[in-house]
This record gives C-alpha cells, sequence and structure tokens, in this order.
C-alpha cells in the first residue's frame, strides 16, 4: 500500500498546483501577441460581456437623445423669444406705417415724435415725447395717432415736451358727431385701472338721441384741437339729465397706453382747422376698425347711415309732465 | 465542498453590478470596484486554486475591454484570488476591522499588481496612482465590501 499523505494537504498542494497553474495561464494571456489577446477579447464582448455592451449602446443613444432633446428645446424656445419680438416688431411696424400714411396726408405741420413713460405712480395721464420748442412745438399743440386724439401738449421744453392723455382729469375736448349735428364736451371717467378709464360725450341737447356706433370727431371749437379728429365711437346712454342734456359713453378710438409713436403739431400745424379728410383718407386694413371707418367716411355712401344713427326724438308728452308740455 | 448560495448569489450580483455600472452605464471610477470585492468575499469561501480561476476568470473579463494591457487584470486579479484564499488561514475573521482591512487591502494590492504587470503604456506615475487614487479607491470598495459581508453575510464563515 503506498502512502498518500494527509487529504488536506493533498487537496493543499492541488490547490496550490492549480493556483500555480492559473497564474502561469494569466501571465500567458499577459504575453501572448496581441492579435491574440485582442480575438480573446472579442471572444468575451461579444458572448459572455455582450449585454452589458448592448446596455452601453443603449444608455449612450439615451444620452445622446437627452442632450439633443435639450439642445433642440433651446433652439425652440429661442425660437419662441424671436417669434415673440417678431411679433412686437410686426405691431410696431403696422403702427408706424399707419403713423407714415397719417403723416404724410397732414403734412409738415405735423411732426412724428417717441413717447416715453415715466410709469411712476402719479404720472400714468402724463407722458414725454421728445420734441420740443426747437421743433416747433407749442403749449397746448394737439397730440394725435392714427387711430385719433391721444392728448395735447401742456409743457414745452428746449428738446422735449410733457403732454396730457385723454385719461388726464383735466382733459376737455369740444366734439361733435362726424356729420357735425350734434356738439358736445368729452371728458374722461377714471375707472379704478387703466383699461378702466372711459370716455363722456355730454352736453348733447335732450332730443338729440345718438345711436351706438356714431362716430365722434373733434369740433374745432375753442382752437385748441382741428376739426375733424375722431375721439371715439358712441357706445350707450350714460344719463338724460333733467330732460334738457344727454350724456353718452364713448369707446375711445386711440389707447393712450398703446401710443409709443405720436404726431405732433408744430408751427402752421395750428393753422390747419380740419384734419377729417386726413383721417378718413385712412383706408389700411386695420385702419380703426373699431370705429367702424363707415362712420367717419364723409362719402355719399354713409350720410344716409349717419343720419340714420342720429335721429330727433319726436316731441311727445311724457307721463311725468304735469301740464307744462313739453320742451 | 458545501455551496453557499448566498455568498454565490451575492458574488454574481456584485459582478452583474460591476459590469452594469462600469461598462452599461459607463461610470468609471464613480462606481466601486464591485468585480474585486466579489472576488475578495468569495475567496473567504473557496480553496487556493479555485479563488485563483475565479480571479483569473474575474480578470479576462475586465481584460475584455483593454486594448493596451490586456492579461494585467488576469495577473492581478489570480494573485488576489489566490492570496485571498490564505486569509482564512492566518486571520480568523471575527474582528470588526477585519473586514474593512481586507477588502482595503486586497483592492490596494490587486491595484499594485494591475499597476506592475500594465505596460509603460498604460500605467502613470506610482505615486499617483498606487499611492494617491489607488487608497481612495481601496476605501471605497472597503466600505461597499463591508456593506455588502455584513448585509447578506458573505465574507463572514472562517
Amino acid at each position: 500500500m503506498a502512502f498518500n499523505g494527509d487529504p488536506t494537504e493533498r487537496a493543499e498542494r492541488r490547490h496550490l498546483i492549480l493556483a500555480s497553474a492559473f497564474f502561469v495561464l494569466s501571465l500567458v494571456a499577459l504575453s501572448i501577441p496581441s492579435p491574440a489577446q485582442q480575438q480573446i477579447a472579442t471572444v468575451l464582448r461579444l458572448t459572455v460581456l455582450h449585454p452589458f455592451v448592448v446596455m452601453q449602446r443603449s444608455v449612450n443613444g439615451a444620452r445622446l437623445r437627452a442632450v439633443e432633446n435639450a439642445q433642440l428645446r433651446a433652439q425652440l424656445d429661442t425660437l419662441v423669444a424671436l417669434m415673440s419680438n417678431t411679433g412686437s416688431l410686426a405691431e410696431e411696424n403696422r403702427r408706424l406705417r399707419g403713423l407714415m400714411q397719417l403723416g404724410g396726408r397732414l403734412g409738415a405741420s405735423y411732426r412724428s415724435a417717441s413717447v416715453t413713460r415715466s410709469g411712476t405712480p402719479g404720472s400714468e395721464s402724463v407722458f414725454v415725447i421728445d420734441l420740443g420748442a426747437r421743433d416747433g412745438v407749442r403749449p397746448g399743440a394737439p397730440v394725435l395717432m392714427r387711430d385719433g386724439l391721444v392728448g395735447k401738449v401742456i409743457d414745452v421744453r428746449r428738446s422735449e415736451s410733457s403732454a396730457m392723455d385723454w385719461t388726464h382729469p383735466d382733459f376737455r375736448a369740444s366734439a361733435m358727431t362726424a356729420e357735425g349735428a350734434a356738439y358736445g364736451i368729452v371728458e374722461p371717467d377714471r375707472g379704478s385701472f387703466r383699461e378702466e378709464d372711459r370716455l363722456l360725450l355730454n352736453g348733447i341737447a335732450f332730443f338729440t338721441e345718438l345711436d351706438p356706433g356714431t362716430a365722434v370727431v373733434t369740433s374745432g371749437r375753442g382752437g385748441v384741437f382741428p376739426r375733424g379728429v375722431p375721439i371715439g365711437t358712441i357706445v350707450e346712454l350714460n344719463e338724460a339729465d333733467a330732460r334738457w342734456r344727454r350724456s353718452y359713453w364713448l369707446r375711445p378710438a386711440a389707447e393712450p397706453a398703446s401710443a409709443l409713436h405720436v404726431l405732433v403739431a408744430v408751427e402752421g400745424g395750428f393753422a390747419r382747422t380740419d384734419l377729417g379728410r386726413a383721417f378718413s383718407d385712412d383706408s389700411g386694413p386695420e385702419s380703426r376698425a373699431p370705429l367702424g371707418s363707415d362712420t367717419t367716411d364723409p362719402g355719399p355712401d354713409n350720410e344716409q347711415s349717419a343720419a340714420e344713427r342720429m335721429r330727433p326724438v319726436p316731441l311727445a308728452p311724457t307721463s311725468d309732465s304735469t301740464g307744462g308740455g313739453a320742451l | 465542498m458545501r455551496i453557499d448560495w448566498k455568498v454565490w448569489g451575492t458574488v454574481t450580483f456584485l459582478v452583474l453590478l460591476h459590469f452594469g455600472l462600469h461598462t452599461g452605464f459607463g461610470l468609471g471610477a464613480v462606481a466601486p470596484d464591485l468585480l474585486s470585492v466579489a472576488l475578495l468575499v468569495v475567496a473567504r469561501e473557496v480553496g487556493t486554486g479555485t479563488g485563483a480561476g475565479i480571479g483569473f476568470g474575474f480578470g479576462l473579463l475586465e481584460d475584455a475591454f483593454s486594448a493596451l494591457a490586456f492579461g494585467a487584470n488576469a495577473v492581478a486579479m489570480t494573485v488576489v484570488g489566490a492570496l485571498g484564499t490564505r486569509t482564512r488561514d492566518l486571520f480568523v475573521g471575527d474582528s470588526i476591522y477585519f473586514l474593512p482591512s481586507y477588502f482595503f487591502a486586497g483592492k490596494w494590492l490587486k491595484d499594485l499588481v494591475y499597476w506592475m504587470a500594465a505596460g509603460d503604456a498604460v500605467r502613470g506615475p506610482f505615486v499617483q496612482e498606487i499611492l494617491v487614487e489607488s487608497p481612495v479607491a481601496a476605501v471605497y470598495a472597503a466600505v461597499v465590501g463591508t456593506v455588502v459581508a455584513t448585509v447578506t453575510g458573505a465574507g463572514w464563515r472562517t
């Protein structure tokens, strides 16, 4: 019987031999030529490690898509910003184009000016224009925009002027219907906030009833504003006071808050007393659409409709009259 | 030899997680060297030859992505696998400091052998790689290995 030694020792020796064999194998793997190494590596990558390689491709693809997504979103944001600016530029272009058309009809007696608002509390109805005494601007000069009357100049300095718009509590304008059949005074009625500001046509004779949509323009009386500048359109009756006068709410023709560029009368502009034609010739697609251009157009087609809008109230005794008869 | 499924399950999970994090997600040094942790865990359970064989296999898998130092990981992990099995005879392993020290030393030794086996084209400066970066990676592996061994109970058997 041969001596085989301790089984534990034999196992230990076997493990040492095995470990040595693996160590030698690892050294072989380290020292074999590079093509053979890469062949082994390729086999491992295509078999055992293939799921991880596929996973890496998927993760890289997802990362790439995330980056592309972020880039696309950034480009989209840029485009949206660009489009927003383009929208405001288009709007400003439209206003300027309208102003240029109006300025062309008004001639050199009106000059365009840029509007600056301080934005401080209490200065809501006052704005500054970049024309002053050296440009021929005088206190009281009317300030217009394409849609109609904005206000008037109240203070003139050398190179700039202050002006009030129609929301100013002191604003008053002598007005008439476009056909000149009814006269009154337009004054502001302040709302709780800017968008609530309205115009009131006051002092209309009690027996003259104006229909909604009737255009109201400056009458030229008093010499402050030239005749024919749109102020607004009749919206509804405000009150019929003591049966001797009526007042009407007006929808303003010009929104002062949207005025970035205006036309201001300079030397010579005050002499022009009737601007009705200049405004009624404004035939642009957006021209005073809220007003209803037919009401300001003095053409024959509109005379009938204007006459229909303004009809006299028949004299008839009312139920509350006490024998005195109608006025 | 009795097969401890808890140990082998843990080792399999660590290997899959290692390649998932390093290869699949490409995390690099952000993820710990779970392959070394797995080898050190299993080395406490198997004989010297088996440990060396497992180390050799793990090393070859790691080397599959190495173009310039193919075999260096195989050498390093064969040595670590073989020496890891010997720690059962040298250390009882019931001290709370043993496991962290074991994982730290194993990982650091693996990096040292790899550095020696890798060619000049691959290895960096000794001080930077072995004395600075490797200890940090070894601490990382020690923390993760200790947590894994504590949670799963693998690697405690003496």
